[in-house]
């Protein structure tokens, strides 16, 4: 039972968001009556509401819900043309709609006698068979003939004797009680003078609850409208019922918990993302305080303060997170009853199996995953799993068997939705499509089974060949898309006719921090996310062995796939290959690689951002994150890169990719060194010192220019002046060393700076060599030469 | 000038038609070159304009996407307008910009030459693109002339870039 009034709860919950939204959505729909995408929200809308509510066994919820939907979804085909007239009545049985969902709230049945909804159908239906301006004639005809059904609102105690009840069923005739019964209370009431006791009610209410008020007021106004014959019976009641209503709301229970705008919580979560951003600033700075000062006493103190804020902001972030985590087992307990009455529904047998319930989610990503799973539960039961008989036929156990299953797969969450049904034929997806219209024969042809799966997301396709309660107008399957889309996740499909189906739903850990492991591939760094990381090893060309064509690393027992960043990622190659590889072992599930990258960085946490609309979803990349030097490094998505390596394994051996560097360098004229003064003078004597050795020289006077060459030259050395305008030579030596391709270039300090301070400087900044001015030519010479391997 | 003339004069620019009074809006555009052209984008569209900073490569994207680059904690795509109108790349020197503009309501920066000025130009001054450019992206507002007697495009903000463009179909 509390199982069902907790659906009911987040049923009511979920309903009212809806309608809030809609009521927006509509008074646009009047400005733009062409809006296709809004009439399709206001389509789905109707659509969730009438699932849901024929779940719940609201009927006559479901039966408004059932027409309006009919309406709207002819107006999103364009065979209907919303008129002012039309969307009056779409109004009315929104309004309608709204008053028979504050009733299930205040009372938990649908019966709310004081909404009238057959003739909003009536309307709703001559709509749909293009009859609608007729029916506004003959509107005092059709009020005549809803007395012949069973209209709760049109019983009162002067016509209950008209009405057969032996041919009603029990349940309609205990409505009909309930509401004599509710009659006869009011009736003394509503004898007296009517518009007095109104007023007086209408001041109470408004001491009471002025909110609930005004939206009772509109209601009534609009049903006061429409229903001329019984305004000023219908108000009063509805009157009545809000201030009962109202008192109600006076004695809600006392809450334990805070509910809390998910806005703040996203909010907190970025500031610390700033924080977690800053801290590992703090840490950096503190390793170059801490090799600059060595040994000094204020470091240790120092040192406490920055490990305090790191634990601090670590605890922090994980205690943020913990509040937004909610166990997925939340919304899979609504589901093995939602099975069970489907399946009596539709005379199946189905089982449900549900596993992984503990694992945790973002609260947003658990609010926004259960309809889509709804949908897709639906649709197994609805199409996937057949009929006992032909089970039996086809040598398959009567029972049908649904699995639904969550689990962790490195930064992502896999829901696995999988049926052992009728699964899906390509082939047929395609013909269905051709005929919808929604893709042409000749793209049908080039299409893979894969790319026909995903043809059931279309909107506008439905397989289902009659429109049932359960899965309705194909409207399911795009809006789980849709949705799954907007957390940034995936869905696979994989189907085989007459096995089953499975849907894969991959949802990333949106607002996490995670740790990753830092690389450069060539100059470029990545983030790879350390979950995925089973270990790092460093390796010599002669462990890479070639088997059928394809590159492989023997390690210990294992031989894994081997495949070099750089090629995934069609980066340009400039680094030459050094005696030892690097390499990344990757697994995710039973899948390894091995991904060789040209230095490992380190561990860091990281904070993932998005790369935004227009470059979001790019292949082998998650997302990206900003380090502390406030650069940006992109994300690698682990299971996209495994899929891009497979092609890049299949295409390209690695000890064909590490060959491709760069031209080797043979003479001393395929040499370049640059010289770095401000002093003519002193690059003249280097100049001169150097030219004996045939090597290219260029000149720069400064540290900025010698920057600007040096990205547009194949410099192989250099040397630097200290003491220059613009930017010094340690300054020079720090930038040049912040770029990978230039980590191993040479660079000679020659300075007639000459005490033992101004050589740690050099050797801190990055200086190869240090020499001091006045030095001999043949000095000079050898230290390029040495530098050179000349 | 006679009475019947003024009387004439005040006929006139009451029968004036509503369509001719709105001609006379004058928009704010900011101009900036890129390659041997003057564009223009409209004021409001541009969020601000920074000296160039440094970016990070992305891979799989048109030779125009240069990269994404960190602006106070947000990560923007960088375009290079020049390669994107077919120009030869440029050195980036201490005229580039970068200019941030909404698009669909994402912030995405674009390099450009240098800025040239600020523009107030009548709407009627600009024209509908000639049929002889090319607009294939229908990237292009119009063309507008300014009294000195130079030519700008204006350009369509929102139509710049196209994610469609840009990332490949997962499919």
């Amino acid at each position: 039972m509390d199982e069902l009034m907790e659906l009911l709860d987040d049923f009511l919950v979920e309903a009212f968001e809806m309608i809030e939204e809609l009521d927006q959505d509509l008074i646009e729909l009047e400005n733009n009556p062409d809006d296709l995408e809004l009439l399709n929200k206001i389509f789905r809308v109707a659509h969730t509401i009438k699932g849901s509510g024929s779940f719940l066994n609201f009927d006559k919820l479901t039966h408004l819900t059932h027409h309006m939907e009919a309406v709207l979804d002819k107006a999103r085909k364009g065979e209907l043309k919303i008129t002012p007239e039309i969307m009056d009545v779409i109004l009315e049985s929104v309004d309608a709609m709204k008053a028979i969902l504050e009733y299930i709230r205040d009372h938990g049945n649908d019966s709310s006698p004081d909404v009238e909804i057959d003739s909003i159908v009536k309307k709703l239906d001559a709509i749909v068979n293009g009859e609608f301006g007729k029916s506004e004639e003959n509107k005092e005809e059709s009020k005549e003939e809803q007395k012949s059904g069973i209209n709760l609102d049109e019983i009162s105690l002067d016509n209950v004797d008209e009405l057969d009840l032996e041919s009603l069923p029990p349940e309609e005739v205990d409505k009909i009680l309930e509401k004599l019964v509710l009659e006869v209370n009011k009736e003394d009431n509503q004898k007296d003078d009517k518009e007095n006791k109104q007023e007086s009610k209408q001041e109470d209410k408004n001491k009471e609850d002025k909110q609930e008020d005004k939206q009772e007021k509109k209601d009534a106004v609009v049903a006061s409208e429409n229903k001329p014959a019984t305004t000023s019976k219908t108000t009063a009641v509805e009157k009545k019922d809000a201030q009962s209503l109202a008192k109600k709301h006076s004695i809600t229970v006392k809450e334990q918990t805070i509910r809390v705008d998910v806005k703040r919580l996203d909010q907190l979560m970025n500031l610390i993302g700033e924080l977690v951003l800053a801290k590992n600033r703090l840490i950096k700075i503190y390793n170059d305080v801490e090799e600059r000062y060595e040994g000094e006493k204020f470091l240790e103190e120092l040192n406490q303060v920055v490990s305090s804020i790191s634990i601090v902001t670590t605890d922090l972030q994980i205690a943020v997170m913990k509040i937004r985590m909610l166990p997925i087992g939340k919304v899979f307990n609504k589901f093995p009853r939602l099975v069970r009455d489907l399946a009596r529904e539709l005379g199946k047998k189905v089982r449900l199996i549900i596993e992984g319930e503990d694992t945790e989610l973002d609260k947003s990503i658990i609010e926004e995953i259960g309809d889509p799973l709804v949908h897709m539960i639906r649709n197994a039961i609805d199409h996937g799993i057949e009929p006992p008989e032909e089970r039996r036929r086809l040598g398959k156990p009567e029972e049908g068997t649904i699995w639904l299953r969550a689990y962790n797969e490195g930064n992502m969450i896999v829901i696995e939705i999988k049926d052992d049904g009728r699964g899906m034929d390509p082939e047929k997806l395609k013909q269905k499509a051709i005929e919808k219209g929604i893709i042409t024969p000749q793209e049908a042809e080039n299409m893979s089974d894969k790319e026909a799966f995903m043809l059931i997301f279309k909107p506008g396709f439905s397989t289902a060949e009659k429109v049932t309660n359960v899965s309705g107008r194909g409207v399911g399957m795009d809006v789980v898309k849709t949705n799954i889309e907007k957390l940034n996740g995936i869905i696979e499909v994989e189907s085989v006719p007459g096995k089953g189906t499975t849907f894969k739903l991959k949802i990333p850990l949106t607002l996490a921090i995670i740790q990753a492991l830092l690389v450069a591939s060539q100059e470029d760094l990545f983030a790879v996310p350390l979950s995925n990381v089973i270990e790092t090893v460093r390796i010599v060309e002669e462990d890479i062995y070639t088997i059928e064509g394809k590159s492989v690393l023997k390690l210990r027992d294992e031989v894994l796939p081997l495949v070099n960043m750089a090629d995934i990622f069609e980066i340009e190659k400039i680094l030459e290959p050094e005696k030892y590889l690097y390499v990344v072992i990757l697994g995710l599930g039973a899948t390894k690689i091995g991904l060789i990258v040209d230095r490992f960085i380190g561990q860091e946490e990281i904070v993932i951002k998005s790369l935004g609309e227009f470059l979001k979803g790019l292949p082998g990349i998650a997302g990206a994150t900003i380090r502390g030097d406030g650069r940006v490094t992109l994300i690698v998505d682990v299971a996209s890169l495994m899929k891009l390596a497979k092609d890049t394994h299949n295409k390209k051996l690695v000890t064909d990719s590490l060959k491709e560097v760069k031209k080797k360098k043979e003479k001393p004229s395929d040499y370049v060194v640059m010289i770095v003064d401000d002093s003519a003078m002193d690059r003249k004597i280097m100049r001169q010192a150097l030219e004996p050795l045939g090597v290219q020289i260029i000149e720069a006077k400064d540290g900025v220019e010698a920057l600007n060459l040096l990205k547009q030259n194949d410099v192989d050395a250099m040397l630097i002046d200290i003491e220059m305008p613009r930017m010094d030579g340690y300054t020079l030596a720090q930038e040049i060393r912040k770029y990978n391709k230039y980590r191993k270039l040479p660079l000679i300090a020659v300075t007639s700076r000459a005490t033992k301070s101004d050589r740690v400087r050099g050797v801190e900044v990055g200086m190869n060599e240090y020499i001091t001015k006045p030095y001999t030519q043949e000095y000079l010479q050898n230290v390029v030469r040495r530098n050179l391997k000349l | 000038m006679g009475l019947g003339d003024i009387i004439k004069k005040q006929q006139e620019a009451l029968n004036k038609p509503a369509e001719e009074n709105k001609n006379e809006e004058v928009v704010q555009l900011v101009g900036f070159v890129v390659g041997e052209e003057e564009f223009a984008v409209p004021i409001l569209s541009i969020q601000e304009i920074i000296k160039p900073i440094e970016w990070t490569r992305v891979p799989f994207v048109p030779d125009y996407v240069l990269g994404v680059f960190n602006l106070r904690g947000n990560v923007l795509p960088l375009i290079d307008l020049r390669i994107k109108f077919g120009a030869p790349a440029n050195e980036i020197d201490e005229n580039t910009r970068f200019i941030v503009m909404k698009i669909k309501g994402e912030d995405v920066a674009f390099v450009i030459d240098r800025l040239s000025s600020a523009i107030r130009i009548p709407k009627k001054n600009i024209l509908p693109p000639p049929n002889t450019y090319e607009n294939e992206d229908d990237i292009i507002e119009g063309v507008g002339r300014m009294d000195d007697g130079r030519i700008i495009t204006v350009l369509k903000v929102d139509n710049l870039i196209k994610r469609e463009e840009i990332v490949p179909d997962k499919s």
